[in-house]
């Protein structure tokens, strides 16, 4: 009987180890398509029936676009963009959220669903008006028509975020303190904020993500190259060398780089933030 | 606290940087400009050259892809971003005309040294009907004629096809789908509109009549459009992925040996022939009725927008591009097309080139879009959708038509 | 409730507010209000000092089009492949990572990699993939002898969509497969053993416990992805602009090409109003189920 039951189970676990490896597969396998075409030298891209390993890797497309292209310029673009839309939201939510876990105002239960219901809007709709205003105020082709757009949408989320990881800290905290003869301020930067740290990661990693990969308004408010972002770069790069695939999968290398990177520092933080709001509701 | 101000600092670097730098130059010209082949190097040598000829003027050119070239200078354009001067198609001249958003160039033509060696027909592109005005710089201008595998055409012992009937029947005698070989590499993907254009007119269509009426969706037309259609739907003389191949396919297909015949000009001879060596020859448009023989003619040329602050810079900027000089060195190049100048058409690395030749020879009856506003949108939207959902069968050959004379009617 | 709040500490909240609200109503509150009022214009995006009051024209004239129809069409088809089959595929994902095995941790952290990557990059390694002539997708099909031929998933006309729709399902599904694996990380034990004992097969398990414990997450991450996707459309924009024709043409993606390709401010605003008023009505009758399925319970 233990014999019989020592198969199954380790044909059970065989059978796991052959789906987690499907699954694996599944989520990695176009990163890894990329890269191997990047590096197939260019006579061996368009062959039929398709050759899967390159006879001879080659770089040379990661040269050419060194050389040819405006990649650093983007990526650069970027970060100022990121970075500055991290702090600029991060501190404007931090503040908001503040607001609702630890005051009781006017009108505060009726507030706070408004911002969610913002999400709700497409960046159609808002995107053609937001062009005409980024435009009176002449920050067009400047980052901070973007700074000003991403810190904007990325609020309702880390609003919501935020508030709910204030409101695990215990409010007798902040009595103590408060007996202690702190005033508000002290009580938020020494209490609040070391407490939440976990759930200033979360969010700022979200907005991070949604900043770096933003598409459709980074499109619309920039026409120069040296104005543009990472996606948007991409995204005229596979404009200008259509069938090239040697040189887009190169890019897309590049691309997606940085993301991979941060990602696998920050992923704990990711998914605790992200499962930390379903989970509470 | 000490990471924060690392932090805040190594940040306010980051922005320095990103402000735009201060040349030494006074004036700073932006100039937009498409490029078929973009890892040629012509245009930034002639930049570059430019820039130290005029050390108060610092060039700065922006390449943006053809099939959202159009869209991406409208919006630039409204959001007060725009390039100062850029290379244009006689396509969207009507558009952008109405709009007040074309400089006239006439006053600064008028005291321009090369003005008499420009072909004079070419001056009539930049103009506007009823208007004298000057709106585009002729620069380079291409006719459209017909690349055949010359070996395919031997070995079968056919010649180059004059009239639309030997074009299908040797489309048809090429075609073989198991091999992956195709008659015809048709485009019905982004800019296939000129080449569609070429075969309306050889087929005896027009878009307008000598009055100016619009005459797209005539029963004459809207048979013409009907066999062009046939190619791919009835005889299926094309590869099945022709209703979204645009140049980059059209071209590969060709150079790859699936196709036996592509209707181009000469802006991708010098690509042709590196690749196929005297594998390709080329033949006027055929006709459907010999006698009257048409194909389709555009220019790119250069314009100079009305909110620019540097008009006279901008000016000077194209005019130089379009002297003989500079004329010949960028037809010679991967992107080349025919000069616009007497003196350079008349040399005889032209006049010896038989893709040249051809186009020159075209260009004696070839028509061209009129320039009314509403062909900017059919060219960047109307036809390709139209053209698609009319090869896919969703829609007929006279409902096709009746789109681009309303598109072209109404705005 | 035991911080009293001082008379001048009543200002702190609105000092504490005021950013965030500000920058919603400068960013969103008021383009919105911009843009419902562009929708009763005639104005184009190359002349727009020239516009002219229009009323209802360009509502009535949007439901008179027959590619309004087949972009809503197309919405409705994007919406509904896409989120049901991103929350089957998630919950596969997540029920295999509930499972103890070695390098379990690494795989759940690597699972949302493709949420978190750009639509541009997303749509470049899938157009690569899903080409007609040397896509590794239709390589795979045909050897496994699925099909004969190689497919041109996005030139054609009956399965542009559905190319896009693979590439957004396998960029959606390790949402649903992170958030529904750490709510059934909190389901207890205990219930699991209860129902092993009084003799519930793993099916049965799955139906009447996980299913129900785990069913506010659900409907909340099934919510959040009906409102991303419906408002979607990076991915449909860079893998094939809509086309062949209009056959991938969803509501927001008309709208974009509207304004952009033929610069038509007004109609575009009025196609994007549509947009909006949908979304929410398809919410709120969702809600209004969810509603009534927990009054039944």
């Amino acid at each position: 009987m233990a014999k019989t039951f020592a198969i199954r189970k380790r044909g059970k676990s065989f059978l796991i180890f052959i789906l987690a490896a499907f699954w694996l597969a599944f989520i990695l396998f176009p990163y890894l398509w990329m890269f191997i075409t990047s590096i197939k030298p260019s006579v061996e891209l368009y062959t039929s029936p398709i050759r899967y390993l390159p006879s001879s890797p080659t770089f040379e497309g990661y040269r050419l676009l060194f050389d040819a292209t405006e990649f650093p310029r983007y990526l650069l673009n970027s970060f100022i963009v990121t970075f500055s839309t991290i702090i600029l939201s991060g501190s404007v939510a931090v503040c908001a959220a503040y607001a609702f876990s630890r005051f009781e105002f006017r009108g505060k239960n009726r507030l706070f669903p408004v911002f969610l219901i913002s999400q709700m809007f497409p960046a159609i709709l808002l995107v053609l008006s937001l062009f005409f205003i980024m435009k009176e105020i002449g920050v067009l082709n400047t980052p901070i028509a973007l700074i000003i757009a991403h810190s904007t949408f990325a609020l309702p989320f880390t609003i919501w975020l935020l508030t709910g990881f204030f409101n695990a800290i215990p409010r007798e905290l902040d009595e103590a303190a408060a007996i202690d003869g702190a005033n508000r301020w002290q009580i938020f930067r020494m209490i609040l904020l070391p407490l939440s740290v976990p759930g200033l990661v979360a969010s700022l990693t979200y907005v991070f993500i949604f900043s770096w990969n933003e598409f459709i308004y980074a499109l619309t408010f920039t026409s120069d190259a040296t104005a543009r972002t990472l996606p948007v770069g991409l995204h005229s790069f596979m404009g200008e060398y259509i069938i090239r695939w040697d040189l887009l999968t190169a890019g897309g290398v590049l691309t997606a780089l940085p993301v991979v990177f941060f990602f696998a520092i920050f992923q704990r933080y990711i998914v605790q933030g992200l499962t930390a709001g379903a989970v509470k509701g | 606290m000490k990471r924060t101000k690392v932090f805040l600092s190594l940040f306010l670097m980051l922005f320095l940087v990103a402000l735009p730098s201060l040349g030494q130059a006074d004036t700073t010209l932006k100039y937009w400009l498409w490029l078929d082949d973009p890892t040629d190097t012509t245009v930034s040598e002639l930049v570059d050259k430019f820039n130290s000829l005029h050390p108060e003027i610092r060039v700065v050119i922006e390449n943006v892809p053809l099939k959202d070239y159009h869209d991406q200078l409208a919006i630039a354009l409204s959001a007060g971003v725009g390039p100062d001067a850029a290379r244009f198609k006689d396509w969207w001249l009507g558009e952008f005309r109405e709009a007040d958003l074309l400089e006239p160039l006439s006053s600064y033509i008028g005291e321009w040294p090369a003005k008499d060696d420009v072909i004079p027909n070419l001056w009539n592109m930049g103009k506007i009907p009823g208007e004298e005005e000057i709106y585009m710089m002729p620069h380079q201008f291409i006719t459209f004629y017909l690349y055949y595998r010359k070996d395919w055409f031997t070995e079968a012992g056919l010649n180059s096809p004059a009239t639309f009937e030997e074009f299908l029947t040797a489309a048809k005698t090429f075609t073989d789908p198991g091999n992956n070989r195709y008659g015809f590499g048709l485009r019905g993907g982004d800019g296939g509109q000129d080449q569609w254009l070429a075969f309306m007119v050889a087929g005896g269509a027009r878009v307008v009549d000598e009055e100016g009426n619009i005459v797209i969706n005539s029963p004459k037309a809207v048979d013409v459009n009907q066999w062009y259609i046939d190619l791919y739907s009835k005889y299926k003389v094309v590869p099945p992925s022709a209703p979204t191949d645009a140049y980059a396919q059209v071209t590969g297909a060709f150079q790859a040996g699936i196709t036996a015949m592509m209707a181009h000009h000469v802006g991708s001879s010098v690509l042709m022939v590196e690749k196929l060596g005297d594998k390709v020859g080329v033949c006027p448009i055929p006709a459907a009725d010999p006698k009257n023989p048409a194909t389709m003619i555009t220019m790119s040329g250069n314009v100079v927008f009305s909110p620019s602050q540097a008009k006279e810079e901008a000016f000077k900027f194209i005019s130089w591009l379009t002297e003989p000089e500079q004329m010949d060195k960028w037809s010679r190049s991967r992107n080349g097309q025919l000069p616009v100048l007497n003196s350079v058409a008349r040399m005889d690395h032209y006049i010896n080139n038989e893709f040249f030749r051809v186009s020159m020879e075209g260009a004696d009856y070839a028509i061209g879009w009129p320039p009314l506003p509403g062909v900017g949108y059919v060219s960047s939207h109307v036809w390709q959708v139209n053209m698609q959902r009319a090869l896919l069968g969703e829609i007929t050959s006279q409902e096709m038509l009746d789109e681009i004379a309303r598109a072209l009617k109404e705005r | 409730m035991t911080m009293v709040q001082s008379q001048k500490e009543r200002y702190i909240p609105l000092f504490l507010l005021a950013p965030a609200i500000l920058l919603m109503l400068l960013i969103v509150a008021y383009p919105v209000v911009q843009s419902i009022r562009l929708s009763f214009f005639d104005i184009s995006l190359l002349m727009p000092a020239r516009a002219k009051f229009v009323g209802f024209r360009n509502y009535v004239e949007m439901l008179h089009s027959e590619t309004f129809y087949r972009a809503l069409l197309n919405s409705i088809v994007w919406i509904i492949g896409c989120v049901s089959t991103q929350f089957v595929v998630g919950m596969l994902g997540a029920l295999l990572l509930k499972c103890k095995f070695k390098g379990n941790g690494i795989i759940r952290g690597l699972t949302l990699i493709p949420w978190a990557t750009s639509s541009v990059l997303v749509a470049l390694m899938w157009t690569w993939m899903l080409d007609g002539n040397y896509g590794v997708i239709n390589d795979l099909l045909k050897r496994v002898g699925i099909i004969d031929s190689y497919i041109p998933w996005l030139a054609q006309p009956n399965t542009a969509l559905g190319g896009v729709m693979i590439a957004n399902i396998w960029q959606g599904a390790p949402f649903f497969a992170v958030m529904l694996l750490a709510a059934m990380q909190n389901v207890s034990e205990e219930l699991y053993e209860a129902a092993y004992i009084d003799g519930a097969n793993s099916w049965k398990q799955f139906w009447y416990i996980t299913i129900p414990s785990i069913m506010p997450t659900i409907i909340i991450t099934t919510m959040l992805r009906l409102i991303w996707t419906a408002n979607y459309m990076d991915l449909i924009l860079v893998m094939t602009g809509g086309g062949p024709g209009y056959s991938s043409t969803t509501l927001p993606l008309l709208s974009y090409l509207t304004a952009y390709k033929r610069l038509r401010v007004g109609e575009a605003s009025a196609i994007a109003v549509f947009q909006t008023v949908f979304l929410m009505v398809v919410l709120s009758f969702y809600l209004r189920l969810l509603q009534g399925q927990s009054k039944e319970e």
